[in-house]
């Protein structure tokens, strides 16, 4: 990064600002730090707690640790203190704080004590500072305790000062976002004499460590990393003070640190030191690792990896994992592209292979980046070895298969050379040998490679060299040509095994490659939001194995909408879990610092919108992190999934807001059409009236006559439209009742036909009826009315000509049927005429009647049993046939017989 | 004079009927029309003084209609449409609708609604000096605006709103129009201004500001000034 040659000198600076934001908006953090047990800092924050209680804050107790001490017990006197949580674990009854009773009372301010506390197993989080974590993450501010034992990257300072081992750690990022740090302090005399008094609290199992661990000397050298701590922290403050108000100042421009890692001992080393060089120099830093497609499948050194990259996390750096060959070019491109400063690496990483091409790490390293600082960090001991490039090669892992392949290439080379001696000559035998160390090479590596170059090497100074079958060497020119036949072994060897190595890296990211873009053509495909999630679930079971599940939300709740095998379900602690990883857009589960115990890790599937749905994965094997190749795979299909997904979503979004259109735009037609209806007969009434009264005395009596006809006419239709309208709102409020009285199709017939003569002058209307019809089980009254609408509507649409009606048995059925003339209905129509306010066009292009009458005829038939169709054309492809089903009524009456 | 002929345009049968019966004895020649096409043609041909169109016809929008009759005539036109429909009214009137009448009406109204529109085509061709509505009398020649022969004095915009509301009296007047025409075309939006001196020419001009009876409020279109007092025999006195 450019020194501080800054263009916006005056303003304050962005970063400054926003890390006040999030400490405004978040909760605060107070950390009351000590030296050593006793000192007072629960006493301290209890005092401190009260005296707020009194001015009246919020305060609510969450778990505080009294020891029995009668003196603290006082102060929790008359404070609100939350119930801890009980937890079964093995027979033995536990009691942990109760994070999500804290998240439900949301105080203003909560006391945790003991930040360093390890929670019991199956809780949320493994760790209590991460429980305090989420409390400040929900806008509640925290008090805890810390012994400065307890920081991560002074962890094993103080066990070496100590000599007292230290398994509880909090990370120091912890302690650097506490929004303030009380130091709270005695001197190491007066803890004696209280330790002496039996005013400090220790377990009974641990007086004899604490023995020793309470010594002047031990306590002082803690007292000074203490104060040196919080008089670090207190600068740093004053820095970002300075930043914040923009006052220009001597601070450092800002550096970015690398440690190089592997999973060799001395990466720990190197991640202390780069932790410290960052603290001092307030800078970020990220911890890397360069493996090959060999190391990164070798389930080991993934499991050492993970211990040294977890390290790393909780000493707050990022962590990252390239895959290459060529370690110093992928680091040097890291470097420049995240802007390092200075990198830390371990001396055991530069070989005398590359030391001897002059090619060690840190002299590449610092070729390529001339501005970079360059730390080395020694190995736990020197390595005299004088393979150091080999021994790594040797005791990586087992050499089993590569020592075989490499002898029995070897000895058929023997075998081939012996047929061959007779007709070459010595010097040229040495080749067959290296046809052996390629064929090694090409077929199974570096490795297999440089045994075969050391076997072929014995072999053929063994075989044929003279004094053939000892491995002493006669003439020295011979002994020369022995060694080489050894350097140019090895040299071919292992650079034909390194092409090896890097194509099977390049066929692996193919394959990776190939099976990213099958699944993303799979994708494309998948057009609902369901098919997305099922295609997702089917390809990470096929690439990974074991149980898939993804969820999605439905409302609050999240819900499985796929899963692999399709009936997994989740238990509640893993839906918690998913929850979780929706909410807070973080990795839970399984291998991640939240609720760890669960057998599935959830991801958020992450769009521009937020987390739109939840992966569940189960790992291979429980005990062994992910290895890098899986976890890119991984991240890359989660990655696709996760924009399929949210296009299909917002597909469906946009297809329910065009229906919600259409749907808005039918209702508007309906009003139209139903207040034209009503305004229609109302302005004939009206205007006739007010004609008559105003013009009548210069009227004929003819046309006085027509328009008191008129206002009768427009009365019965008006009156018939809101009979209707008020049926169908009767019916749709579930209010309509319908007799199941036993009821006379041919009574029903004749009440309908005389109703419609009456109503339709002048429309012919014929009745054929099967004799002696059972009855049906019904509302005659409400079935009169069904086919008086069947007879408006036939009179509406069919013209002249007129309608027949005729009923007839059919099985258990009676069948009545309304015929017409008219000009019929399109079949795509036939049903959509049964819909409330739909109407037909008429021949003349008008619009004609409510919409309604069919509709409520439907209605009515099938609250009685029945069923009613449209079938069209009905008589010589012209017409319209209205069908009505009605059950036979069963029981037959006893006492009544059939009317006419 | 002849009985002024009237093409009265809607679908449905039973307004013809009775619309055919309630003019022809209100002094008018009816002609009937169910479709635009009907109607074009009858406007074209037909020669009638006054259109009576309903805006819902079977063919096509009644204001498309209304469009093309503009195209070749300055017949006065009065729309029926509904009360729901005020977007509707409006874009009619703006399209050169002489009046409205909303459905249901009574006779009485239409009658009025069609003297009014015949005096102003009347007007139009042969300019007056003098209005009197409800006791004010406009005078165009001497700018003078008197009520009971007490002058009553304006501002020059206050003036030129009554001159617009009078020359149209009995005619609705939508916001745009008067806007446009005292204004000027830039301010045709400007509905709150019209509002504001609406109120201060009642203050000066009407016996009881509250209760308007000279310019009453159409409610979303614009103002209609009552009707001027007669003094020529005009066809269809319903009272």
């Amino acid at each position: 990064m450019a020194p501080t040659n800054r263009p916006d000198a005056g303003r304050p600076d962005p970063d400054a600002l926003i890390a006040a934001f999030r400490r405004e908006s978040a909760g605060r953090l107070k950390v009351f730090l000590g030296a050593a047990p006793g000192v007072g800092k629960t006493y301290a924050m209890l005092q401190n707690a009260r005296r707020l209680r009194h001015e009246g804050v919020d305060v609510v107790i969450g778990l505080v640790e009294t020891h029995g001490r009668a003196e603290t017990s006082a102060l929790v006197e008359g404070l609100e203190v939350l119930p801890r949580r009980s937890i079964e674990y093995h027979g033995r009854a536990l009691e942990e704080f109760d994070i999500d009773a804290a998240l439900a009372r949301k105080p203003k301010l909560i006391v945790v004590d003991e930040l360093a506390h390890t929670n019991a197993p199956d809780s949320r989080h493994p760790k209590r500072w991460q429980d305090v974590q989420e409390l400040l993450d929900a806008g509640i501010s925290v008090w805890t305790a810390l012994n400065i034992q307890h920081l991560e990257s002074l962890a094993d300072v103080v066990s070496r000062i100590t000599g007292v081992a230290v398994r509880e750690t909090v990370p120091d990022r912890v302690l650097h976002e506490a929004a303030d740090v009380v130091l709270v302090d005695l001197t190491p005399d007066e803890l004696i004499q209280r330790l002496n008094d039996g005013k400090v609290y220790v377990p009974e199992t641990a007086r004899r460590a604490t023995q020793n661990f309470f010594t002047p000397g031990n306590l002082t050298a803690l007292r000074e990393l203490a104060l040196r701590r919080t008089a670090n922290r207190v600068d740093d403050q004053m820095v970002d003070y300075l930043r914040e108000k923009a006052i220009e100042g001597p601070w450092a421009a800002s550096e970015r640190l690398l440690a190089c890692v592997g999973a060799d001992e001395v990466s720990e080393r190197v991640i202390r030191r780069a932790t410290q060089l960052a603290t001092g120099l307030n800078a970020d830093w990220i911890a890397v690792t360069v493996e090959t497609i060999g190391e990164a499948s070798d389930a080991k050194r993934a499991n050492r990896l993970a211990k040294v990259f977890g390290l790393a996390e909780r000493l707050g750096g990022q962590t990252m994992r390239l895959q290459g060959s060529d370690y110093p070019s992928e680091i040097l491109r890291l470097a420049a592209r995240e802007n390092v400063t200075q990198i830390v690496l371990g001396q055991s990483r530069a070989g005398l292979w590359r030391r001897i091409l002059g090619r060690s790490l840190p002299e590449a390293l610092m070729r390529g980046a001339g501005g970079i600082e360059i730390h080395i960090v020694p190995g736990e001991e020197a390595r005299p070895s004088s393979w150091p490039r080999l021994k790594p090669l040797l005791s990586r892992r087992g050499l089993g298969p590569e020592l075989a392949v490499a002898l029995v290439s070897v000895a058929a080379a023997v075998a081939v050379a012996e047929a061959l001696s007779a007709a070459l000559k010595l010097p040229n035998l040495s080749m067959i040998f290296l046809t052996a160390v390629l064929f090694c090479a090409v077929r199974f590596g570096t490795r297999a490679a440089v045994l075969a170059s050391l076997a072929s090497f014995a072999a053929y100074n063994f075989f044929f060299i003279e004094p053939i079958y000892t491995f002493t060497v006669a003439q020295p020119q011979e002994l020369f040509a022995l060694l080489i036949f050894l350097a140019v072994a090895v040299l071919t060897g292992s650079l034909t095994g390194r092409i090896r190595d890097q194509r099977e890296m390049v066929v692996g990211n193919a394959e990776l490659t190939q099976s990213l873009y099958d699944y993303s053509r799979k994708l494309s495909g998948a057009s609902r939001p369901d098919d997305v999630l099922w295609a997702a679930a089917a390809h990470l079971h096929g690439t990974f194995g074991g149980r898939i599940v993804l969820l999605v939300a439905e409302g609050d709740e999240l819900q499985i909408r796929a899963a692999w095998p399709p009936d997994a379900q989740l238990d509640a602690a893993a839906l918690g879990a998913a929850n979780w990883a929706q909410q807070k857009r973080e990795p839970a589960g399984w291998g991640t610092g939240t609720l760890p115990r669960i057998a599935y890790q959830f991801r958020p599937l992450l769009a521009a919108r937020g987390a739109i749905a939840v992966c569940g994965f189960e790992p291979h094997s429980a005990d062994q992190p992910i290895n890098a190749e899986d976890e890119r795979a991984l991240t890359a299909i989660l990655g696709l999934t996760a924009i399929a997904l949210d296009r299909a979503l917002l597909a469906r979004e946009a297809v329910n807001a065009a229906t919600m259109q259409e749907n808005e735009k039918v209702r508007d037609a309906l009003l139209d059409s139903l207040s034209h209806d009503l305004r229609t007969p109302l302005s004939s009434i009206a205007g006739a009236a007010s004609s008559l009264r105003a013009l009548g005395d210069k009227m004929s009596p003819d046309e006085r006559v027509e328009l008191l006809s008129s206002i009768e006419d427009e009365t019965g239709r008006l009156a018939r439209f809101v009979a209707n309208l008020l049926d169908m709102s009767r019916i749709e409020a579930g209010g309509l009742k319908v007799a199941r009285d036993l009821v006379s199709i041919a009574d029903v017939v004749q009440g309908a036909v005389d109703r419609s003569r009456k109503a339709f002058p002048g429309e012919p209307v014929r009745v054929s009826l099967a004799p002696n019809l059972p009855f049906v089980r019904g509302d005659d009254k409400l079935l009169e009315q069904v086919l008086f609408n069947l007879l408006d509507n036939a009179h509406k649409y069919a013209g002249e000509a007129g309608a027949i009606v005729h009923a007839r048995q059919e099985g258990e059925e009676i069948v009545l049927t309304v015929t017409d003339e008219g000009p019929g209905i399109k079949l795509a129509e036939l049903e959509r005429i049964f819909e409330k306010f739909y109407r037909g066009g008429r021949p003349d292009g008008r619009k004609a009647g409510t919409g309604l009458g069919l509709s409520i005829s439907r209605r009515l038939v099938e609250a009685m049993g029945g069923s009613i169709v449209a079938h069209s054309p009905a008589v010589r492809r012209r017409g319209t046939r209205f069908v009505v089903r009605l059950p036979v009524a069963q029981a037959t009456p006893i006492a009544s017989s059939p009317a006419a | 004079m002849t009985d002024p002929r009237v093409l009265v345009v809607d679908d449905e049968p039973q307004i013809q009927r009775f619309l055919t019966v309630a003019l022809t004895a209100a002094g008018f020649q009816v002609q009937t029309a169910e479709t635009g096409a009907q109607a074009l043609r009858a406007a074209a041909t037909g020669a009638p003084d006054l259109i009576v169109l309903d805006l819902g016809l079977p063919d096509r929008d009644g204001k498309d209609v209304l469009r093309d009759i503009r195209q070749f005539s300055t017949i006065p036109v009065i729309v029926l449409s509904a009360r729901d429909r005020e977007a509707e009214k409006i874009e009619a009137l703006d399209l050169g609708a002489d009046d409205y009448v909303e459905k249901p009406f009574g006779i009485g109204e239409l009658t009025a609604r069609l003297r009014a529109a015949l005096r102003h085509a009347a007007h139009v061709s042969q300019p007056v000096q003098q209005i009197e509505v409800e006791g004010v009398v406009m005078d165009f020649d001497k700018r003078l605006v008197t009520r009971d022969g007490a002058p009553i004095k304006l501002t020059p915009k206050e003036y030129d709103l009554l001159a617009v509301l009078f020359r149209n009296a009995g005619r609705v007047v939508t916001h745009r129009q008067i806007l446009a025409s005292v204004w000027g075309p830039a301010h045709h939006e400007d509905t709150q201004y019209l509002r504001v001196f609406i109120g201060q020419l009642r203050a000066k001009i009407e016996r009881d500001p509250t209760a308007p009876a000279i310019v009453k409020t159409e409610p979303g279109v614009g103002y209609r000034a009552a009707e001027p007092e007669a003094r020529s025999a005009s066809p269809g006195d319903a009272h």
